[in-house]
């Protein structure tokens, strides 16, 4: 795992395998997810609803607690900001 | 079979209608975990009935207004369970006074037994109803969130709030395939009602247009019925078990 988050490339390359798995997008390959673009209403088009998905997701697979709506949606800005979330909080865990 | 290997956690399990809705689960084959807040005596007696029909079983003592109480309950669940496929809200508790004498205290542990316990154990299990993309969210409510009845102006209230808590929650998670109800039983044959003299329960018998009380087990049949597979096109709905009443 540490590993994973340490990389950037492979981490924003699973998170756009694990957004397709978990939301069931059959018709999207992570090649067609670009780092930067936005995740939500423009870009992928992912709405709220989706956001709960990904957030029970992403705390499971990184073992991250996100309590805070706003936290979310910064996180979850683009795969750029949420690789970069996942990387702070895994720090942060780790200097506990 | 029906609930084979099912979890389900009901809280206030172990009296009146909790009992029987753990009962009716653990028959069909689940796993139940059995809250209940103080009466260890009746707890006792639930938790060797589950046991010899569902040897999974948890007995699970809880105050569900707490949520130090509810995160600790639900993660003992997880931890022996894994998940959580079916949530029955049940704990409630009445304190009817006319508004006037209803002091602050009463109005509080109504509203927090009955409405602030349904959310706090609706957003505990939700994480792992959610990974599962599976769920069945049942609360009671009651005719008074509808009618209204002199003298409950906190219970109605929390009813009523469990009413629409429910219609909002369902519409959150409808796609996610969690479904969330509410079962309106009508006036039931519990230890409440069984003590209350015999003109009363004349008089409730005949308002309901089937002449009679209904059964603990009535409000457990429709709980399972909205908890199985069968019921997956349902949510948001509010079902009454009243015999016709409302």
């Amino acid at each position: 795992m540490e590993e994973l988050i340490n990389n950037k490339e492979e981490l924003f390359e699973f998170l756009k395998k694990m957004i397709i798995d978990t939301l069931r997008l059959e018709d999207i390959t992570p090649d067609e997810i670009e780092n930067h673009a936005p995740l939500f209403k423009e870009g992928l088009g992912l709405d709220s609803i989706d956001a709960l998905e990904l957030v029970v997701a992403i705390e499971k697979i990184f073992n991250i607690i996100i309590e805070d709506e706003n936290v979310g949606q910064k996180a979850f800005a683009s795969i750029t900001a949420l690789g970069m979330f996942i990387q702070d909080e895994y720090q942060q865990v780790q200097a506990d | 079979m029906e609930f084979k290997n099912k979890r389900v956690v009901v809280t206030g399990a172990t009296k009146g209608l909790g009992r029987a809705i753990a009962l009716s689960f653990a028959r069909e084959g689940a796993w139940v975990a059995a809250n209940y807040s103080s009466d260890d005596q009746s707890a006792a007696r639930t938790e060797s009935e589950l046991a010899s029909l569902a040897p999974k079983s948890l007995l699970l003592k809880a105050d569900v207004t707490s949520k130090t109480d509810v995160d600790k309950m639900i993660k003992r669940v997880l931890d022996q369970w894994e998940h959580v496929d079916i949530l029955v809200n049940n704990a409630g508790i009445i304190r009817d006074k006319f508004l006037m004498f209803l002091d602050e205290n009463d109005w509080d542990r109504v509203i927090d037994v009955n409405l602030k316990g349904t959310y706090l154990c609706s957003r505990t299990v939700l994480r792992t109803m959610i990974a599962r993309k599976f769920g069945r969210i049942i609360n009671i409510t009651s005719p008074s969130a509808r009618t209204g009845r002199a003298g409950q102006t906190n219970y109605s209230a929390s009813k009523g709030g469990i009413v629409s808590f429910t219609k909002s929650l369902s519409k959150e998670i409808a796609r996610i395939g969690i479904t969330v109800n509410a079962i309106c039983p009508g006036f039931i044959s519990t230890p409440m009602t069984e003590s209350l003299n015999q003109d009363i329960k004349c008089d409730l018998s005949n308002r309901i247009p089937m002449g009679r009380l209904g059964q603990p087990e009535d409000v457990a049949e429709a709980v399972l019925f909205l908890a199985s597979e069968k019921a997956g096109y349902i949510t948001g709905q509010v079902l009454a078990v009243d015999g016709g009443l409302i």
